[in-house]
């Protein structure tokens, strides 16, 4: 489903963000990309989204090499990925149904199709009796959870999320952790950044470390730390 | 038809919550077309009034009576006949005692106590008219010589003259002032757009996140800038409608100069500045979101953010 053949990225001013990083993850999988700050997980969610380009290498995504995506392109990409951050990106002066909405507003899907889907993706979230509260009214665990449903609206084969309980508490996160399993029980392929160690360990997933932008261990069922011994 | 909806709505609710940055291109296209289209106007009444003059008398021979100072009796008339005949006089006309009498009293009805005069000594006269307005020092010339039966010449030739270079620098003027209104109100726009896009940036990017096209992004703000130019044109074209108006309603009893500009004039021209309002709406819309969607398609700089 994502294919990573020797991606380096290097910033102006000569910082490595990826360094040769090679990685093949598979429909269905639940990958989480760990290590310490500035060790280039988000920079390989980005690259994976064409946010940025690489400076060598190839991504595949879905079957296509994104690297050579002509502009234009990118949007087609992004509708086949969903996506979630730390920080939410919800727009603010919208309502939660409008937020879920406005992902296949953009889209151009007809009325008659966003309605019953949002209803369906704000029941899968829990948030069905708040559709009509605005961001600044949830919690930061609800306005997570509406990021969760905007992004999922679409179903997209491919969820990338950058630590998305970096925010939360562990409670909280744990609701967000169980929500996604949910997600990728229904065969959608996700690729977490994280430092929580606790997820890590308790989901018993893929783990893929990195270190200066290189892999250093890709773990089929990990933990958060290598194995000792 | 949704997403044509859709479209609206964004561009509708953009417009009432930046409605002081809306408002403020909006007059910059309401004064800058104002001013283009008033210059416009001033050089319409001109040429309008140029016309009227060329079309007029153009010379006056105002005359000695018959019977006086040895004009012998039959002498108008033979001059009359004379000037008929000369190069460049297209047409002349005999004025009388009694017709100079009665234009004496329709000119000053207004005052009375001017009317208490002897209406003899209003002089009869030859009014000319040329085939072209430069003909008329020649003419005034031919006249003056012929000093006795011609008491005075008069002529509103060089005031015609003046008239016509002062039409031709406002023309040049009008039209200079029309391009650089033009392009400010274009500059306008692009700036506000842009503050426009700066307030809405984060939804642009979640917007772009969630995969919307370049022209689905475009689009709104390109509604938006067009709207802000047509209300800002409809606007202008209003004011100076209504200020020509009263203006030509004030010059009704102004005999000499005409203030009115007839509807065609506007209508041909309001919908040219309603027409030209809502592209330089669209040109300083995409000139506004040239560079910031060139930043952020994700190719743009590099620059290293939380890795």
């Amino acid at each position: 489903m994502i294919r990573l053949d020797n991606v380096t990225k290097v910033y102006e001013g000569g910082t490595i963000a990826a360094n040769n990083v090679s990685l093949d993850i598979q429909k269905g999988e639940f990958v989480f990309l760990v290590g310490a700050s500035g060790s280039g997980k988000s920079t390989l969610i980005r690259l994976m989204l064409r946010d940025e380009p690489v400076t060598r290498g190839k991504i595949w995504v879905a079957g296509k090499d994104i690297t050579t995506l002509p502009k234009w392109k990118i949007p087609y990409l992004r509708r086949s990925v969903g996506t979630v951050f730390q920080d939410y990106k919800l727009l603010p002066n919208k309502t939660v149904r409008e937020n879920v909405a406005f992902a296949l507003e953009v889209l151009g899907r007809p009325q008659s199709v966003i309605g019953p889907q949002v209803d369906q993706v704000l029941e899968l979230v829990g948030l069905e009796d708040k559709a009509q509260r605005y961001p600044k009214q949830l919690s930061g665990g609800e306005q997570q959870r509406v990021s969760v449903a905007r992004s999922f609206v679409n179903r997209p084969p491919i969820m990338l999320c950058d630590e998305p309980t970096g925010n939360l508490d562990p409670k909280t996160s744990v609701g967000i952790m169980k929500l996604l399993d949910r997600i990728n029980r229904t065969g959608t392929t996700i690729v977490m950044a994280t430092h929580d160690h606790a997820i890590v360990d308790a989901m018993k997933r893929r783990v893929v470390a990195l270190e200066n932008g290189k892999v250093v261990r890709d773990d089929e069922t990990g933990g958060y730390e290598a194995a000792q011994g | 038809m949704s997403r044509v909806l859709f479209l609206l709505r964004e561009a509708m609710t953009s417009l009432r919550r930046n409605i002081l940055i809306v408002a403020g291109a909006v007059l910059a296209v309401f004064i800058s077309l104002t001013l283009a289209l008033g210059a416009l106007v001033v050089n319409e009444i001109l040429r309008l009034n140029t016309i009227a003059w060329q079309q007029g008398v153009h010379v006056i021979a105002f005359l000695n009576d018959e019977g006086d100072s040895g004009i012998p009796m039959g002498a108008h008339g033979d001059l009359l006949a004379e000037i008929q005949t000369w190069d460049g006089v297209k047409g002349a006309s005999y004025w009388d005692k009694t017709m100079a009498w009665e234009e004496y009293q329709e000119l000053f009805a207004g005052q009375p106590e001017l009317l208490d005069i002897d209406p003899t000594i209003l002089p009869a006269s030859i009014r000319i008219e040329l085939t072209d307005i430069e003909l008329h020092s020649s003419i005034r010339f031919r006249l003056e010589q012929r000093a006795g039966v011609v008491r005075q010449v008069a002529t509103a030739a060089e005031s015609i003259e003046q008239l016509q270079s002062l039409s031709n620098v406002l023309n040049v003027l009008g039209l200079g002032m029309a391009i650089v209104l033009g392009v400010a109100a274009v500059v306008l726009i692009a700036n506000t757009i842009r503050l426009a896009i700066y307030a809405r940036r984060d939804e642009v990017s979640i917007m772009k996140l969630v995969g919307a096209s370049n022209w689905f992004i475009r689009v709104p703000f390109l509604l938006e800038g067009m709207i802000e130019g047509l209300i800002g044109a409809a606007l202008a074209v209003f004011a100076v409608w209504l200020g020509t108006s009263n203006l030509a309603r004030a010059g009704q009893s102004f005999a000499l100069f005409r203030l009115d500009v007839s509807q065609v004039f506007f209508f041909r021209w309001g919908l040219l500045f309603l027409i030209f309002g809502a592209a330089a709406g669209v040109v300083g819309s995409m000139l506004g979101l040239s560079k910031y969607l060139r930043d952020a398609d994700g190719t743009g700089p590099d620059v290293p953010t939380g890795f």
